[in-house]
């Protein structure tokens, strides 16, 4: 088994991929299309990512303790609240310019939006249990044994 | 506690792969999905309106319906005065189904003879037009596509001018007044109707008036030399200009007369 430290920076190199690298090579490509855009998101992106990676990381550098649900429960409460302020701004707008004629496209992408913190409740939820049934099996662990009566 | 924990992790994995195909197979469709507009046509209308039509269609390739499509336009002039709005609904668009559809643009006449549109019937100008197509797509993501272009607009007073109004010996008592009368008809429709020409003197009073008939077909020019009886004493201080055709009725254009 790999040491904690060892798994933790493996975590946090996948989520840096996943949630930032991924991402920022797809903006690449629009990047001509719609600079504005992304431009706007990319700070966004940025901030989310950093809070995630911390509370994977520290989850994993502390797992075998409660700490470890604890920070798994701060980072889809991070996560939740980060979702409900970003729905306001999940209307995408862009302007491209076709053949000298300036055309807006705008999308509401809340719907997405919404089932994503369907999924963070959902997660928000089994975290909660996970670190109620960590303590109720550490109290179990420290009960004394009942000895048979004779 | 154990088995609801499995079942909520699950639950998420199953949320996961759901959101996630739906992603991948919208943004795959969204490519897939092709709007293509036709070349303006024109078409008069006898109540004396121009009917500006935009043939359009939209080819939907993708995996999802797309419903309650509407284009909306909106023509306004140089000042960016509403003239006009119209809207056409597709309800639905099936996934793999190509759809045809006019959109049409009419533009009244009679409208445009109001006090503050008036200025359409004599300046030719680009008109603006502002459009925004809006569509449901797999009837949970609305989209807008929103622009505006320009209507190239011809007046069909373009020009109106009066010339130099000279006199006549008529009798006694009174002269001829010849009065030069032009303008280019820029527009799509035929002026049918009449032209009836007043001349007022310095107190505002009316000296003489003569109705002529107007026929002009579009792209034409009118220019003809009216002949009004006025006083000999009189001074001819402005022609007031009255016209009544099958497409509006406008006036007084007040020209003053040198």
């Amino acid at each position: 088994m790999p040491p904690r430290i060892v798994k933790a920076i493996i975590k946090g190199v996948f989520y840096f991929a996943l949630l930032y690298a991924l991402p920022m090579f797809f903006a690449s490509r629009v990047s001509e299309f719609a600079p504005d855009l992304v431009a706007r998101y990319t700070q966004l992106l940025a901030l989310f990512t950093t809070v995630v990676i911390f509370f994977v990381v520290a989850a994993e550098l502390a797992s075998g303790t409660i700490f470890r649900h604890g920070f798994n429960i701060g980072k889809a409460i991070f996560v939740l609240i980060f979702f409900v302020i970003t729905l306001d701004r999940a209307l995408i707008e862009m302007t491209l310019d076709l053949e000298g004629t300036s055309v807006g496209v705008s999308a509401d992408l809340r719907i997405f939006l919404i089932f994503l913190i369907a999924i963070d409740l959902l997660a928000l939820a089994k975290n909660t249990l996970q670190a109620v049934d960590f303590m109720s099996e550490r109290i179990e662990q420290q009960l004394p044994t009942p000895e048979p009566v004779e | 506690m154990k088995q609801a924990i499995r079942a909520l992790g699950w639950a998420i994995y199953i949320f996961w792969i759901i959101l996630l195909f739906f992603i991948v197979t919208a943004v795959y469709s969204a490519f897939q999905f092709t709007p293509g507009f036709g070349d303006l046509s024109y078409t008069n209308v006898s109540n004396g309106s121009l009917v500006v039509s935009l043939p359009f269609s939209i080819k939907n390739g993708g995996l999802y319906d797309v419903s309650d499509l509407q284009l909306a336009t909106l023509i306004k002039d140089g000042q960016g005065l509403r003239i006009s709005n119209s809207t056409t609904l597709v309800p639905r668009i099936p996934r793999g189904n190509n759809v045809s559809a006019t959109h049409t643009m009419s533009i009244s006449f009679s409208q445009l003879a109001s006090d503050t549109l008036s200025h359409v019937l004599f300046d030719d100008e680009a008109l603006d037009v502002e459009f925004a197509l809006r569509l449901s797509y797999a009837s949970a993501v609305p989209f807008r596509i929103s622009g505006n272009f320009s209507l190239p607009w011809g007046a069909p007073l373009s020009g109106l001018a009066i010339g130099d109004v000279s006199s006549l010996p008529y009798n006694a008592t009174h002269r001829r007044a010849a009065v030069p009368v032009s303008f280019d008809n820029h527009s799509l429709i035929s002026l049918e109707g009449t032209m009836q020409l007043e001349l007022v003197d310095d107190g505002g009073h009316t000296l003489s008036y003569e109705i002529t008939a107007l026929d002009v077909l579009p792209d034409r020019s009118y220019s003809s030399i009216l002949e009004l009886i006025v006083p000999v004493s009189s001074t001819i201080r402005e022609a007031h200009l009255f016209f009544n055709t099958s497409a509006f009725n406008y006036g007084p254009v007040v020209i003053p007369v040198v």
